[in-house]
């Protein structure tokens, strides 16, 4: 190999990391550590004028939130909302800071590709900012968060979320943010909520103080009937999902649902999941009339349900899959 | 012609820059590093070291962690291509984990040594690469970027690289083949090594004692 030759190849390796090292210049300008829970600190996103984005489960207080910003001060901020289905936090910081910090840019959601080259960016304490390096490993459609929140696209990564990292953000080559990384919804598999649900999150945190969830009042789990009262019923499926408890005053109740019904059709769609129902209960449908089909004494009958929003969640913490 | 050949030449053209200059670099880095293989009563494994610049006699620094406990005893150290050189542990530092061996018949043709690099200019983002022989397999590239630039204690380097048992004592280099750091250990799967410039400090008060 020339001499020549070796430069250009040399300088092929060395562009790319030169691109790494500006990415992460650019985005460490907008990503903060957040100190809202004991030992180590976590990060945040300054995601609109004043506003910060964290992951809800490392923010333990909610007042005097101490917020270190990239060129190492100080600042404090309170809590304005948070929701533990999407898992995020939306803090004000309580005076809006002048150049300390600056707002990221986004990618566009046709970034989020499989294989994408991208970045971690997190600051996990007052020790600058910290990074890893990966790939996208798999995007699919809207998925829902074992806690009810609403998540655009399912974006799994193959990089390492180290500590602190949750609540920082996933950049492209280019340094644009594709959305808020976070370990927590799905058993620690490295993921990243998407910009489109932290803007709507957001969006309903600022106004409302929570994210509306539609709620029934009932826990249930999947069934199956006999092949005899599946033919006697004339059902497509011989799978249902049981009611196995009916919380009281809650819509479920108030539509007349009982202990021991199986339910096999929601607004006209067959029903064989729990996840099935939940599907059809989007923060959209709260006031909403819901028809249910259910086997009561094996006998088919039908029972509307007025969906009920769900009071405002804590933090994320394990439930049986109640809708 | 090879199935990896056909698809090598068909590759898009930085792809293909991008893995012969990591495989130029691999072997550059090969050349400098040893393989240090313990066997003994408490003691046995496979680790790395990198051969050291230094007036006068060939050394190499390593992690002490990866050689026998007492200064004077004896070890192998085997370079790329199989060639096996005894040397002998001159000097072990455990809280730098860090130790420097003598060869104790250096041959004529020993490679020259290393370029030291300097770690406290890292940015965070920038590609590295580790050199090792991770669960003994020989002369294992991994690669990485910098986690973090180095804090307050620039002793050490923090490595988004993945690295395994035996990768200890191997070099943690920059693109232009310059260590950086002396691989030590994998702290929540970060890799964790120790700054060039604490190991060449070590290695200079030692050789001229």
């Amino acid at each position: 190999m020339t001499p020549t030759n070796r430069t250009q190849s040399a300088s092929t390796l060395r562009a790319l990391s030169d691109d790494l090292t500006a990415a992460v210049e650019s985005a460490s300008r907008s990503v903060v550590a957040i100190h809202a829970r004991p030992r180590i600190a976590a990060s945040g996103i300054y995601w609109r004028d004043g506003v910060v984005v964290a992951a809800s489960h490392t923010i333990r207080k909610e007042q005097e939130i101490g917020v270190t910003l990239p060129n190492g001060t100080r600042a404090t901020a309170n809590l304005v909302g948070r929701d533990g289905g999407t898992d995020l936090a939306v803090l004000r910081l309580d005076r809006p800071p002048t150049d300390a910090v600056a707002l990221p840019a986004f990618a566009s959601a046709d970034a989020l590709r499989v294989g994408a080259l991208v970045l971690a960016v997190g600051r996990p304490g007052d020790d600058g900012v910290s990074t890893s390096l990966g790939v996208i490993s798999a995007v699919s459609d809207r998925w829902r968060t074992w806690s009810g929140g609403e998540i655009d696209r399912f974006v799994r990564l193959d990089l390492a979320i180290y500590d602190g990292f949750s609540g920082g953000a996933l950049v492209d080559a280019d340094g644009r943010v594709l959305g808020v990384n976070c370990s927590a919804l799905a058993r620690g598999t490295p993921l990243t909520i998407p910009n489109a649900t932290v803007d709507r999150v957001v969006d309903a945190l600022l106004t409302r103080g929570h994210v509306a969830r539609a709620y029934l009042g009932v826990a249930m789990q999947p069934a199956r009937l006999t092949n005899a009262l599946t033919e006697r019923l004339r059902l497509d499926d011989p799978r249902g999902v049981l009611v196995v408890m009916v919380e009281s005053d809650s819509p479920a109740d108030r539509a007349g649902l009982l202990v021991g019904d199986l339910i096999v059709a929601a607004s006209g769609k067959t029903v064989a999941e729990p996840q099935d129902v939940a599907e059809l209960l989007g923060g959209e449908q709260v006031g909403a009339a819901l028809e249910l089909s259910v086997v009561r004494g094996g006998e088919r009958r039908s029972l509307t349900v007025t969906v009920g929003e769900r009071a405002p969640a804590g933090e994320p913490k394990r439930r049986g899959r109640s809708s | 012609m090879s199935a990896a050949l056909l698809a090598a030449i068909a590759a898009p053209a930085a792809a293909r820059s991008l893995t012969s200059e990591l495989h130029e670099l691999a072997d550059r880095l090969r050349r400098v590093t040893v393989r240090i293989a313990t066997t003994g009563s408490r003691f046995d494994g496979v680790g790395a070291g990198i051969i050291w610049p230094s007036k006068g006699r060939a050394i190499v620094l390593t992690n002490a962690h990866v050689v026998p406990p007492r200064r004077g005893d004896h070890l192998v150290v085997e370079h790329e291509g199989g060639r096996r050189v005894e040397a002998r542990v001159i000097a072990r530092e455990t809280d730098l984990d860090l130790a420097l061996l003598a060869l104790v018949d250096a041959p004529n043709e020993w490679p020259a040594a290393a370029d030291i690099g300097d770690a406290r200019s890292l940015r965070p983002g920038e590609i590295l690469v580790a050199l090792g022989h991770p669960f003994g397999v020989g002369g294992a590239l991994s690669l990485g970027i910098v986690h973090a630039a180095p804090g307050t204690d620039d002793s050490w380097v923090r490595a988004d690289v993945r690295l395994a048992p035996g990768n200890s004592g191997g070099p943690l280099a920059t693109l232009d083949g310059a260590i950086v750091g002396i691989n030590c250990m994998i702290a929540r799967g970060l890799g964790i090594a120790v700054s060039a410039h604490v190991a060449d400090r070590f290695a200079r008060e030692v050789t001229s004692r």
